[in-house]
């Protein structure tokens, strides 16, 4: 018990420190962990490997039971190609990397491996935070992190049997897709017959949940395949609405718990390299990552139709380890020789050191200066002389109405917005526009902001807003918010809000009054 | 690493105890029996279950964590005397009866005080469940039920604690026992002390602070139960003595309901492997005379202590019906009962034959106490028809209370965002009952409604906001996917819905789930900004 409340200690001290310093708690559970590789002999300590090993089921069950395609399915071309792409290019240039530095073959692929994913923890959560999951930017985002993470688990189940020859890993290719058809099936018929048929409370749910995680696991084992394909297999199995809806709280506590102690135990087993070299080598691969990875997201985001400054974040996101490279660090330390403590800390850092930096660098900020660097930006655009006239920054929904009306009553009007796709429409309907970033002094200046009579901004983010309104233009600025809060702030900087929630609300009330809902009482007084 | 066979022994468990409960769930038997039995068949494999222990260890922390969390002082306060009365009447009557009957069967002197104060306690998982499943918790046979289980599990605590302090093989020596009890004494008051000042000082000022992020509350609260655990053992205390006072101490903070919903998950599944543990543990093939003892002491305690709470009460002038309630609510023994003849066989106090009578007995009256329970109404009934207890109903006794009355025609409204508070508070001001619910704590103060604090994709909390009686369900969440759970939870119970719809794109998957009305602010926002743009002169008002 002594180890489990020390592990808990640990990750309490980790989740602290993360909310106080707005970083991912997962690279501060490493560092705790190798604080704990101090007290503990992590190789001859059964609870912290016993902890470790239900800590990646969990993981990976987690994992799978977010995989449902349908979340991006009106992506899914964009999503395929940016994770193929993504994955392979980091696989290439990790691998030329550790070869050069004289790793073997396998070892040199296993590290490889471990760079081409990214954390789907960390990046859901920072999307979810930042509301933006449900964007099309979030789905795709999301997307791409379910392929990587069903590829990174294939990769497991090929690098496992590697050592066993060509018609191993083929034989244990089709034991996989076994696995995943009756995962399949379980997942179209089985689980909606038996939730829709037996009313089950929580704990019996959770507990049926789970005998089908090990279910799974056990087919696994009997196919002599990785733990981990189970535990992926079953995750599916239980990812289509609504039955992912239904076990995610559940797991929700579970998750949580098994996760602080796995996180913080992996570190305690990793332990603190003897060789710093090797701390050194971590942060290069970590670096490749944060150099590779947003050039790459954003050419093919951008192809596939994404605007510019969206492509730039979903690339920054991106651009970090996953928890799976630690898993797959496990399995290679667990199945090669070769691959050692060392290898294993390698990994360990890369994955600490992008996790620290890429939500860092996930902010308006570094996207604004990556976009300077891009070829569609960075062109010059002629001063088109605007004077008087009606800015519209962000098309989004609702645009074309207001750009209607307001053309209709007599007004001149330019549109500013980022996606292409959106410029080329307004282009054919013959209405003024600049491709550009709201946000983006340049752009405004471009604009004629400070000519125009009115500015109507409908940026995703108010904090976007903020620029044109400390330029300290005379027109009236109305911005969109959702919250009170950022309509406080939006009016404290001299502009007019319009707080979407409001309207909602009005209307929402008119329709419950007259839909019957009411109480029937007098209205109260204005 | 360390092979698999954990996971395997786990996994096997589980599997085994999933079929089990679902089949005890299908003859609405008690999951406990479920996983009983499910560890007995394990057994009859001889499955070892060593390796789970841990897993095992921290299902009882958490159960006691729990059991202190849910501790409400005012509750015990209200029922006052009676409760105390009756369930020191319940503790002396079924120790004097389990005494009595386990001298004639033949028990030695340790194993007859052993099994005796084994057979006092009755299940707080059995009485809770059922009551909380037919939503009778605050009727006045579920709050004297509640009460004496109380007692009962502080007096769990005080005996666990005896005998955790005992050596291997102790004999039972007066003074070393006082010695023992007054160490014990001593280091319950410097946990109590301690626990009552760290958390006055620094806990709960920093799980205050925790409160609006779930994830941290839950592990920093785990980090202080198991923190106390260690206390307790360094202390030469049983673990789970501090377990319940971190819970205890804790209790009264506003967000210990939802903390306890969050730590429920994970204890159930730890205490699934504890049960099935024992149930592996569990010796069928016991001597004839084992057998007649399991039995002779099933029936003493499905009636005896059915007579002793139900006439109790009578006696204490509480009415009929709450009385018989009560006891049958009461007549089995409980898990505790199992973990303390556990320790005691450890302790050496009873050899493995003693452990398995007890064992199965628990087994039985729960089994059959479960079903009692689940007919009460109709054994109430008859017990009135009997001419033998028509001396019963002739007693004078006072009529039962009106019961409070539950939410009903209410309007739940989940997300206290800017969307969600000023939905609920234009609804409060024409008159509406409203129930609004948000992970935050804090953001639930301002409004003067009812509230509920916990994450609305659970189902718990759902039927706690009574969604089956309320008129209407309003989500303001930004989340698509709670959202889409949310219509869909609605849908199957045929209550009208009106869900916020983030982006345009989701609307149609909304409306698939018969959603009736939705709130789209992009699109609403476009009324509010052409009125602003018509008071600025750039449109036609």
């Amino acid at each position: 018990m002594t180890g489990v409340t020390v592990l808990l200690a640990v990750a309490a001290i980790g989740f602290g420190f993360s909310r106080r310093f707005q970083i991912s708690v997962i690279p501060l559970l490493l560092f705790g962990g190798f604080a704990v590789s101090l007290l503990f002999e992590p190789e001859h300590n059964v609870e912290l490997q016993r902890t470790m090993e239900l800590g990646i089921v969990f993981l990976v069950f987690a994992a799978g039971i977010e995989l449902n395609p349908r979340r991006f399915r009106r992506q899914r071309k964009a999503v395929i190609w940016v994770a193929l792409i993504q994955f392979f290019a980091a696989t290439g240039i990790g691998f030329l990397w550790s070869f050069s530095l004289g790793f073997e073959g396998k070892t040199a692929l296993y590290i490889a491996f471990a760079l081409s994913s990214s954390s789907t923890l960390v990046i859901v959560r920072i999307l979810s935070h930042g509301r933006q999951i449900s964007r099309p930017f979030g789905r795709l985002v999301v997307g791409v992190l379910l392929v990587q993470d069903i590829l990174i688990i294939l990769i497991i189940v090929v690098m496992s049997k590697a050592k066993f020859g060509l018609g191993e890993v083929v034989l244990s290719l089709l034991e996989t897709a076994v696995l995943g058809v009756l995962a399949f099936g379980f997942q179209k018929w089985i689980v909606p017959r038996f939730t829709v048929r037996w009313i089950l409370g929580s704990e019996l749910l959770l507990l049926v949940i789970l005998a089908q995680l090990f279910f799974f696991s056990f087919l696994a084992d009997f196919f002599e395949l990785p733990l981990v394909a189970g535990a992926f297999a079953a995750g599916y199995s239980l990812s289509r609405f609504p039955f992912n809806g239904i076990a995610r709280p559940l797991l929700l506590s579970l998750t949580d718990f098994f996760l602080a102690l796995f996180f913080t135990a992996l570190g305690a087993f990793v332990g603190i390299p003897d060789d710093p070299t090797i701390l050194i080598k971590g942060i290069l691969l970590g670096l490749i990552l944060l150099i590779v990875t947003p050039p790459v997201v954003t050419v093919i985001a951008e192809f596939f139709g994404l605007s510019s400054r969206n492509a730039v974040e979903a690339g920054i996101l991106l651009a970090q380890g996953s928890e799976f490279a630690l898993v797959l660090g496990l399995t290679g330390y667990l199945t090669l020789e070769d691959f050692g403590r060392d290898e294993l800390s390698l990994i360990a850092c890369m994955v600490t050191f992008t996790m620290i930096l890429s939500p860092l660098l996930a902010n308006d900020r570094t996207v604004r200066w990556l976009l300077r660097f891009h070829p569609k930006q960075s062109r010059s655009y002629p001063r088109v002389g605007h004077c008087d006239h009606v800015l519209v920054i962000g098309f989004g929904t609702g645009g074309m109405w207001v750009v209607k009306s307001l053309v209709s009553a007599g007004h001149k009007v330019l549109v500013i917005d980022d996606d292409p796709a959106i410029i080329d429409r307004l282009s054919q309907s013959q209405i003024p526009c600049l491709r550009g970033d709201g946000s983006d002094l340049e752009v405004l200046n471009q604009a004629g902001a400070d000519k125009a009579k009115l500015i109507v901004s409908a940026m995703q983010r108010p904090s976007e807003s903020e620029t044109i309104l400390k330029l300290g233009v005379k027109a009236p600025v109305l911005v969109r918010v959702f919250e009170e809060k950022d309509a406080k702030r939006i009016e404290k900087l001299g502009g007019i809000p319009i707080l979407n929630s409001k309207a909602s609300v009005q209307t929402f009330m008119d329709w419950f009054v007259k839909s019957g809902h009411a109480t029937d009482r007098p209205e109260p007084p204005e | 690493m360390a092979d698999l066979e954990f996971i395997e022994t786990l996994g096997l468990m589980i599997f085994t105890g999933a079929i089990f409960a679902l089949l005890a769930h299908k003859f609405r038997i008690p999951t406990i029996v479920g996983y009983l039995v499910a560890g007995i068949v394990l057994g009859a494999f001889s499955q070892s279950s060593e390796s789970v222990e841990v897993i095992s260890d921290i299902g009882i922390v958490l159960l006691l964590f729990l059991v202190g969390l849910e501790l409400n002082v005012n509750m015990i306060r209200d029922l006052g005397k009676e409760v105390l009365k009756l369930a020191s009447g319940q503790i002396v009557g079924t120790i004097v009866l389990g005494a009595g009957i386990c001298l004639l069967l033949g028990f030695d002197g340790k194993s007859t005080l052993t099994v005796a104060a084994a057979l006092i306690f009755s299940s707080t998982v059995v009485a809770v469940k059922s009551l909380t499943e037919k939503r009778e918790t605050d009727a006045k046979h579920g709050r004297v039920a509640i009460g004496i289980l109380l007692i009962q599990d502080f007096l769990a605590i005080v005996l666990l604690t005896v005998l955790a302090g005992l050596d291997q093989n102790t004999e039972f020596s007066l003074q070393k026992t006082l010695v023992n009890l007054l160490l014990v004494v001593l280091a319950v008051t410097v946990i109590f002390a301690l626990s009552y000042y760290a958390s006055r000082h620094l806990v709960q000022r920093l799980l205050t602070r925790a409160a609006a992020y779930p994830e941290m509350l839950f592990i920093w609260s785990l980090c202080w139960c198991f923190a106390l655990v260690e206390l307790a053992g360094f202390l030469k205390l049983s673990h789970e003595i501090g377990a319940f006072v971190a819970g205890f101490s804790i209790s009264q903070m506003p967000f210990a309901h939802e903390l306890s919903r969050r730590v429920s998950p994970v204890m159930h599944f730890s205490i699934a492997v504890f049960f099935i543990s024992l149930g592996v543990g569990l010796d069928l093939a016991l001597p004839l005379q084992a057998w007649i003892a399991v039995a002779v002491l099933s029936v003493v305690i499905l009636f005896g202590k059915f007579a002793i709470v139900t006439f109790a009460a009578v006696g204490l002038r509480l009415d009929k019906r709450t009385s018989c309630f009560s006891g049958l609510l009461l007549n089995q023994i409980s898990e505790f009962s199992l973990i303390f003849v556990a320790l005691a066989q450890k302790k050496g106090l009873i050899d493995e034959t003693t452990f398995s009578i007890v064992g199965l007995v628990g087994l039985v009256t729960i089994s059959i106490s479960s079903w009692g329970i689940q007919h009460k109404e109709k054994l109430y009934l008859n017990a009135r028809r009997n001419r033998w207890l028509k001396r019963f109903a002739s007693l004078q006794t006072a009529s039962p209370p009106p019961e409070t009355p539950a939410l009903d025609q209410h309007v739940i409204v989940v997300g206290m965002n800017t969307l969600g508070a000023t939905i609920a508070q234009k609804l409060l001001d024409r008159g509406e009952t409203v129930l609004a619910v948000d992970t935050n704590p804090y953001r639930l103060v301002p409004l003067n409604c009812h509230k509920l604090m916990g994450n609305a994709e659970n189902q718990t909390i759902l039927e706690e906001a009574r969604l089956r009686h309320a008129k209407l369900l309003v989500s303001a969440l930004h989340i698509e996917d709670t959202n889409e759970l949310l219509a869909w939870r609605c849908q199957r119970l045929g209550i009208p819905c009106a869900i916020h719809a983030v982006v345009v794109e989701e609307a149609a998957d909304l409306l698939e789930l018969d959603v009736s009305y939705l709130m789209i602010p992009k699109v609403d926002g476009i009324k509010l900004q052409t009125r602003k743009l018509g008071e600025l002169g750039f449109l036609e008002p």
